[in-house]
């Protein structure tokens, strides 16, 4: 047995959405300092797997642990960066806040914002390159410089582990290739990084290690064995989809 | 025709200040008009960022029922009970508004409209039930009568008469909110702008959403016998969009309620001097004018800059 | 779809005839009183009373139908913030007028409701507020310069004014036949609106640029709505009152949408809810010695979305809790009979005397969760009991439960049911064999007959599971246990 805590433990992660499975007995171990591409389909429960590892979602069936402890205790550990489209650009908050806001769960709940935090904050916003931007309010930002900030925010967290629900969505190349070193930069700091990804082309070249999903994990290594012909022909079309339509149509008969 | 009086300067400005009897009645009347406005402006600005304006709206309807029932059961006017009947009811809207969004097909604007309207429609109807009982009447409810705080009767705490009920209730409940503001103010900010943030964090966010919405219902009860329950609306609203279209940070946006809140006051209650209408109503005139004319001039938005050379970003 | 009306109609006939009995019986000295207005309202003699039932039942089908759009468009808190906004527009035109006369009262409604809404439109082009925030800012503004208006009107003493009163809350004693004749014209727009533009008001409504992209005018239907919604806000000020107009735009139609997703019973479904509730609500402030009929009309209508909501036959959440009941006490007991037969087949099927022991020790459970267990399988007449009493005091009798016929083959289903599952998946979907489910909240409690045959026909009749363990076919069912003795 292992006498270290994985980062992330998954087992027999059954998730459903109205009487539907979106994610079945999901298996996953992922290493310290992996970093980790996640592909599948539309509606494959990429999303999914990531909101319930944030324990945003509950699980039917299996469970998740975080360095050993429940999602409850252990999504402190993590920095997550959600999809863009769930923010708020209005509200009235500077870019500088936006980061700051990565530094408020490392104090009790009463206790100060200290200079210490603001140099970090600044060291974070040097690091995405945004730092001429910090007191612009965040409404003025475009797609690439939006996603900078959030990266920003997350570096500010310092965790050991983060979650990111795809992060190169209508990001411009420049910004792309920024956010890919940063990645890897990361990664030899020894963090983990679990990206949701939508491009298979790229994927390639952006991670070691690929997770390939569609409702249950097809496949999961490096990208040298994973990234094959047949098991991304089995992620993306095929004969899993007779499963899902089994699925779907069990739980329509529940119904009656 | 005799509907607008004419303006004499000396009978709208300077008349109400003429005699210290006088002073001592209309400053009470700004006094309380001040900390409706304030202590709505406040909370008002976080009911908007979070977006959930209609919902100040909703529960300051859903509080009546709230109301009439405390009354019934404590069989008098005493605020201990009219604030906790208030906040009950409140507390049961915002948690009905959000069970009939979750448990039925039903979308949350529905969903609202059907539970505060039938929350307000009962409380009327029992009220009426009860004319001739009740101290409360429904035009009081409608649109407030600010005009007579210093009629209202004297709080005694613990044996000691501490002086006008209605004044002693809002202070207590602008410190309350301030207080609240202040210390709490990276919670509020960080729930507002990203609770999943907060959440991973360990922070209680329904607990946060829980006491937003009490500090609510208790300005809203606070500020009933003021200016009723369809224009508290207003105060809740219009600080924070005004401001918005000048600041663009929270803070700032958090301070501008009080200047705007003096402009509120004082210049609804010389309008309705002028006009000899209903006080409450000229004070969310006042503010609109206000919000007008900010709109116009505003650099923020189309209009605005038509007024400023466009500076390149 | 009928047993549906049927049910429905029968609740509403319970629920007015104990609204009619129990105004009967409150009161002793008023009890007359009450039981001779209730008669005078539904004898229908006077022909004021004639007029109010006649346009109650009309602003309840205008509402009805317009809300069911309103419901449909998420325009509910609009309709709240036009209905508030209209307010100076009445006091413009009462002023106007010097009277209470409706016709200057309407335009001047119109053109305030005119304005409203192009307020909204300009605070979204031209600024950046939430949409929320605008309906509260133009609710508030109008609704205060009205106050003021009001007011205003009071201290000047103005000789009709007391008719403005009615329009907060609706009052059915100053409803007057021009009232009447402006409902009735409503509900001719709305009905003839709907009526030539039904199709296109679907797919509007439901995808709006996709609507615009094959040629219908949507921009012009919504501005349509939005002139009828005003319409019918107008004309049924004088029955429910400005402020609560909008409850019976939305709860009608809301209740509607409970039951029934296909527009045609919906609009009918709206209307008649909201006809009912009209007349109700009229009916009950008749009785009460005039009081204001808007929040009575508003209750109404609100018990009956209540009543739907939690009593709907299927769909209610009552029944949902219910059957949520059933369904976890069947899974209870597929999982027993699961463990029995597995029991009995580690015997290889000897005996057919199950002791609470060996369940208790199969399932993880207590012994009083074994007893409990046990007892709902014999009331379903799928097990017998029987107690065996040993001589040694210090153990417990011990209760064996035997399988009857009915419980051993469904016992068997369950099984099939389990391991084909397991199979196909092993198989077909290179699931890992060590995942075992015992967890009874897995698919495989709910596939039905039918699927089964799919499996089977897929997998090719198989007779053993993933594990090895037989997979028992029909005829072994039909046979009994016995027959799988080795």
């Amino acid at each position: 047995m292992r006498d270290y805590s994985l980062p992330i433990e998954i087992h027999d992660l059954t998730v459903s959405y109205q009487k539907r499975p979106v994610l079945y007995g999901v298996d996953l171990e992922i290493e310290e300092g992996s970093l980790v591409g996640v592909l599948g389909p539309n509606g494959a429960g990429k999303s999914t797997l990531i909101k319930t590892v944030m324990n945003m979602i509950k699980p039917n069936g299996g469970y998740v642990k975080i360095f050993g402890k429940s999602p409850k205790e252990g999504i402190k550990r993590i920095g997550y960066i959600p999809q863009r489209e769930s923010i708020d650009w209005d509200f009235p908050v500077t870019v500088f806040d936006v980061v700051l806001m990565g530094r408020y769960g490392h104090h009790r709940w009463l206790g100060r914002i200290g200079k210490e935090d603001r140099r970090k904050a600044n060291e974070c916003l040097e690091q995405v390159s945004m730092l001429p931007y910090a007191d612009r309010p965040i409404g003025n930002l475009s797609g690439g410089q939006q996603q900078r900030v959030f990266l920003a925010r997350a570096l500010a967290q310092e965790s050991a582990v983060y979650l990111m629900d795809e992060p190169f969505a209508g990001v411009d190349a420049v910004t792309e290739k920024a956010i890919v070193s940063i990645l890897q930069g990361m990664k030899n700091q020894g963090k983990t990084l679990v990206v949701v990804h939508h491009d298979l082309s790229s994927a390639k070249e952006y991670f070691d290690q690929l997770l390939l999903l569609n409702m249950r994990k097809v496949a999961f290594g490096p990208i040298a064995e994973v990234y094959t012909h047949e098991l991304l022909q089995k992620t993306y079309g095929g004969k899993l989809t007779v499963l899902s339509e089994m699925a779907t149509e069990t739980a329509r008969n529940s119904h009656a | 025709m005799h509907f607008i009086p004419s303006f004499d300067f000396e009978r709208i400005f300077l008349q109400p200040w003429s005699g210290s009897e006088l002073v001592a009645w209309n400053g009470q009347v700004i006094l309380m008009g001040l900390l409706v406005c304030w202590a709505s402006g406040i909370i008002g600005t976080f009911i908007v960022v979070r977006r959930m304006a209609l919902m100040g709206d909703a529960i300051s309807h859903g509080i009546l029922p709230g109301l009439v029932i405390a009354y019934l059961l404590w069989g008098s006017l005493e605020i201990g009970p009219m604030l906790i009947g208030a906040c009950t009811a409140g507390m049961a809207c915002s948690f009905c508004i959000e069970w009939l969004n979750q448990n039925s097909s039903l979308k949350k604007d529905a969903s609202m409209a059907i539970v505060f309207t039938t929350f307000f429609a009962l409380g009327v109807t029992l009220i009426n039930l009860q004319t001739g009982h009740l101290d409360i009447d429904t035009e009081c409810i409608l649109y407030g009568e600010i005009g007579l705080t210093p009629l209202a009767p004297k709080l005694i705490f613990m044996g000691i008469e501490l002086g006008n009920r209605s004044l002693w209730t809002i202070g207590v409940i602008f410190i309350l909110i301030v207080l609240t503001i202040c210390v709490f103010y990276r919670q509020l900010l960080l729930t507002s702008f990203d609770a999943i943030l907060a959440q991973s964090f360990g922070w209680p966010v329904k607990g946060i959403h829980f006491a937003l919405m009490l500090l609510l219902a208790l300005c809203t009860v606070a500020s009933l016998e003021a200016v009723g329950v369809i224009l508290v609306v207003a105060m809740l609203i219009f600080p924070c969009v005004t401001a918005s279209f000048f600041f663009k940070r929270l803070p700032v946006i958090l301070l501008c309620t009080f200047p705007l809140g003096v402009l509120y006051t004082f210049g609804g209650f010389h309008l309705a001097h002028w006009l000899d209408c209903s006080i409450a109503a000229a004070m969310v005139i006042a503010a609109s004018s206000v919000f007008l004319i900010a709109l116009i001039i505003s650099p923020q938005t189309r209009i605005g800059r038509f007024f400023y050379r466009q500076k390149t970003l | 779809m009928i047993t549906k009306i049927k049910i429905l109609g029968i609740l509403i006939g319970i629920f007015a005839s104990h609204q009619l009995l129990e105004a009967k019986q409150i009161g002793s000295e008023t009890q007359l009183d009450w039981f001779v207005q209730a008669e005078r309202f539904l004898r229908m003699d006077d022909p004021s009373i004639q007029r109010v039932i006649v346009g109650c039942l009309i602003m309840g089908v205008s509402c009805g139908l317009i809300g069911s759009y309103v419901v449909t468009r998420r325009l509910s808190l609009f309709g709240d913030t036009l209905s508030h906004a209209i307010l100076p527009g009445i006091a413009v035109g009462f002023i106007w007028s010097g009277t209470k006369d409706n016709y200057s009262i309407f335009v001047g409604a119109m053109i305030a409701g005119f304005l409203g809404v192009s307020c909204l439109s300009v605070l979204k082009k031209f600024t950046k507020i939430n949409g929320d925030s605008s309906l509260g800012i133009v609710l508030s503004a109008f609704y205060a310069f009205g106050i003021c208006l009001l007011t205003r009107i009071q201290k000047v003493g103005y000789s009709d004014q007391a008719g403005l009163d009615s329009f907060m809350f609706g009052q059915i004693s100053s409803f007057s036949t021009q009232d009447l004749c402006g409902q009735f014209f409503t509900l001719l727009l709305i009905g003839l609106f709907i009526f030539f533009n039904y199709r296109q008001l679907l797919v509007s409504g439901f995808d709006f640029q996709f609507s615009r992209s094959i040629g219908i005018p949507s921009e012009l239907l919504q501005y349509g709505l939005w002139i009828l919604i005003s319409f019918c806000v107008i004309s049924s000020l004088q029955m429910v009152g400005v402020i609560l107009v909008s409850a019976m735009l939305v709860i009608p139609a809301a209740t509607a949408s409970l039951i029934s997703k296909r527009m045609n019973t919906y609009l009918t479904l709206a209307s008649i809810l909201g006809a009912i509730a009209g007349f109700v609500g009229a009916f009950l402030s008749f009785l009460g010695k005039n009081l204001p009929t808007g929040p009575l009309i508003v209750l109404v209508a609100g018990s009956f979305f209540a009543l739907v909501l939690f009593l709907q036959p299927q769909k209610g959440i009552l029944f949902q809790w219910l059957r949520l009941r059933s369904e976890n006490s069947r899974i209870a007991i597929e999982n027993t009979l699961k463990a029995a037969f597995q029991i009995l087949e580690s015997r290889d099927f000897q005996e057919t005397e199950i002791s609470s022991q060996e369940m208790m020790r199969k399932r993880g459970l207590s012994s009083a969760e074994v007893q409990r267990e046990t007892l709902n399988l014999i009331n379903a007449g799928l097990a017998t009991k029987s107690t065996l009493f040993t001589e040694d005091t210090q153990l417990l009798p011990q209760t064996n439960l035997t399988l009857t016929p009915k419980g051993w083959e469904y016992s068997c289903k369950i099984v099939r049911n389990h391991r084909l599952w397991e199979l196909y998946l092993t198989n077909e979907a290179e699931y890992e064999p060590d995942h075992v489910h015992e967890d009874a909240e897995k698919i495989e409690h709910v596939i039905g007959e039918k699927t089964v045959r799919k499996l089977e026909k897929l997998l090719k009749n198989p007779r053993t599971d993933p594990h090895g363990k037989l997979i028992p076919s029909m005829t072994d069912i039909q046979q009994g246990h016995f027959s799988l003795k080795s």
